[in-house]
């Protein structure tokens, strides 16, 4: 006993020794830390310290204010056609060294003054450019105004739709669509479908679901399937919902038993 | 007095003859299509068939939600009409034109009130409840309907629906052209605003026949050289541009003449100046005034020989 005693005692300082060495301090609690760290296991432990702001990427936020800003509407644009475009950018010797933003939020004001249905896609403006190589098949036309750059944006041109001086212009959201769903369908590459380039914006749900203060289990499910009632049938198709095994711990396996949710589980709603 | 064949024919025949020589010849029909109305074009080879016009066209009218939600596209497999809970409709067509890997091409063609100028509806309406308003809705007022339902045998289009499961308050149900939206509020159609392709292009009729034109000009190969709209049924303020002929993707061969044209000259040259009932009391009276003394006669045959 006393052997195993001294043991400890050496273990301790040698502890202690090594943490003086490389600076660890507090390697040994003092007998009142020692009843402090008791006294806060009780109690339930606090969540780690989260700083106020959550960290955010700075290019998605600079995305994000990019996609907020207005620019002013090119009225005229220079009349040319598609393959002189292309040449004339070409000669310029305009290319992706030239790219300012190499990413964009598509979420302008202009599509959500009157819908909001989807949320805004993210376009990777570098990895187009550098894939297709060829400005001119977005950029494709240019403003007439001399002093204007060779490329704009797409919303310079593309604002609100059917205006009435301007009643050939696509609006922008109609432009988005056309220009990328119709390029992916050329090239068969890149998504077609509308939950392939965004996301579908979720209704606030706290309207929707309407329950009693204490609802029961079954009541909830109930008033989830009052809308997704697809979704419930789903389930039923699910492995989740029809999982079932033999049981290996029947007593010598004299009976077999395929137990499961299939089967004889009991929470079947 | 003892009446002849011929003098009754004589006395009628005046008659009628004096009647109509004092009325003129029945006006020459004359439409009342507005002059210049807004309207739709849809594309047919912009639109994807995602169903969000009729997404928009329920939201925007507060129509009973579908059965089927709005993104699931398997109702696409079997042609819908607009019925009494819905005024539009996406249905898709395969006309044949086969892609590079060898798939059919859908086509998907929106259904609606075509909006006639001239509209047969509002024509066979005998409370005036369907108006051809300036802004080129034919307008529907609830008030005024009696339920006789005219309205949908005269549409050529056979858009109008009628509640007939409600049976205290029914109504006819028919796409609105968004009327309140366009006019008082000055937004465009529901199902114009939310087409996230501009398959449905929204404005002035004249401009959206130029946008055609042009449309047709500039791309001959993608279009079929007809605006289905323009003529038929005497124009409608909804047009369509195909990539495929007409007959093929559901639309109907409409005569290009006002349909209601015939029926209402037709009334009208028969009721102008009352002439056709004054005929009628005409002759009616002419048969009473030549018949007046059978009675006499009888009585005095009876008198006179006792």
């Amino acid at each position: 006993m006393t052997k195993r005693l001294s043991l400890a005692i050496a273990l301790l300082t040698a502890i202690a020794a090594i943490g003086g060495l490389i600076g660890f301090q507090g390697g040994v609690p003092s007998p009142s830390e020692a009843v402090a760290a008791a006294e806060g296991a009780e109690k339930i432990p606090a969540p780690p310290q989260t700083s106020a702001t959550p960290w955010t990427a700075p290019d998605q936020e600079a995305a994000k204010k990019r996609a907020q800003e207005f620019v002013p509407f090119v009225e005229a644009v220079m009349e040319e056609c598609d393959l002189c475009r292309q040449m004339r950018l070409r000669e310029t010797g305009l290319g992706i060294k030239d790219i300012t933003n190499s990413y964009f939020l598509l979420d302008s004001p202009i599509i959500k003054k009157t819908e909001d249905l989807y949320g805004p896609v993210r376009f990777k403006h570098s990895k187009h450019a550098s894939q297709l190589k060829d400005c001119a098949l977005c950029h494709h036309r240019r403003p007439l105004d001399a002093k204007a750059k060779e490329t704009t944006r797409c919303s310079a041109c593309h604002q609100e739709a059917f205006r009435s001086d301007q009643p050939e212009r696509l609006g922008l959201k109609a432009a988005f669509h056309q220009q990328c769903t119709g390029c992916h369908q050329e090239m068969q590459k890149g998504p077609t479908d509308c939950l392939g380039c965004h996301r579908k914006n979720v209704p606030d749900h706290k309207e929707l679901v309407k329950l009693p203060e204490k609802p029961e289990p079954t009541q909830v499910t109930q008033e989830c399937l009052r809308c997704h009632k697809a979704a419930g049938e789903d389930m039923l198709k699910t492995a989740h919902w029809l999982w079932k095994g033999p049981s290996p711990y029947t007593l010598n396996r004299s009976k077999h038993v395929e137990h499961g949710k299939a089967t004889s589980a009991v929470n079947n709603f | 007095m003892q009446l002849s064949r011929r003098g009754f024919f004589k006395v009628a025949g005046a008659a009628g003859a004096g009647v109509a020589a004092s009325t003129r010849p029945a006006e020459a029909w004359q439409s009342r299509a507005p002059a210049d109305p807004q309207g739709c074009l849809v594309d047919l080879t912009r639109c994807i068939g995602c169903r969000k016009c009729e997404q928009g066209c329920q939201t925007v009218n507060r129509l009973p939600a579908p059965e089927q939600p709005f993104d699931d596209l398997t109702v696409l497999d079997k042609k819908r009409r607009p019925d009494e809970r819905t005024y539009t409709v996406i249905n898709r067509y395969y006309p044949g034109r086969r892609d590079e890997r060898d798939q059919l091409v859908p086509t998907f063609v929106k259904v609606q009130c075509m909006h006639c100028q001239d509209p047969a509806c509002a024509s066979a309406c005998i409370v005036g409840a369907l108006t051809k308003k300036e802004n080129g809705a034919v307008h529907y007022d609830v008030t005024k309907c009696i339920g006789c339902r005219y309205c949908m045998v005269a549409c050529p289009f056979e858009i109008p629906a009628y509640e007939y499961r409600d049976p205290i308050t029914p109504r006819v149900m028919k796409c609105t052209f968004c009327y309140e939206r366009v006019e008082k509020e000055g937004k465009r159609p529901g199902c114009a605003e939310i087409c996230p392709v501009e398959a449905i292009t929204f404005g002035r009729r004249s401009t959206l026949l130029k946008i055609a034109r042009n449309r047709i000009k500039s791309n001959p190969a993608s279009y079929v050289d007809r605006v289905y709209g323009e003529h038929e049924a005497g124009g409608t303020s909804w047009l369509y541009l195909s990539g495929v002929p007409f007959d093929r993707v559901g639309f109907i061969d409409v005569p290009h003449r006002p349909l209601t044209q015939l029926a209402e000259s037709i009334q009208s040259s028969l009721f102008s100046y009352m002439w056709s009932p004054i005929v009628l009391f005409g002759m009616l009276s002419g048969v009473m005034w030549a018949f007046r003394n059978k009675g006499d006669r009888d009585t005095r045959e009876k008198g006179g020989q006792p």
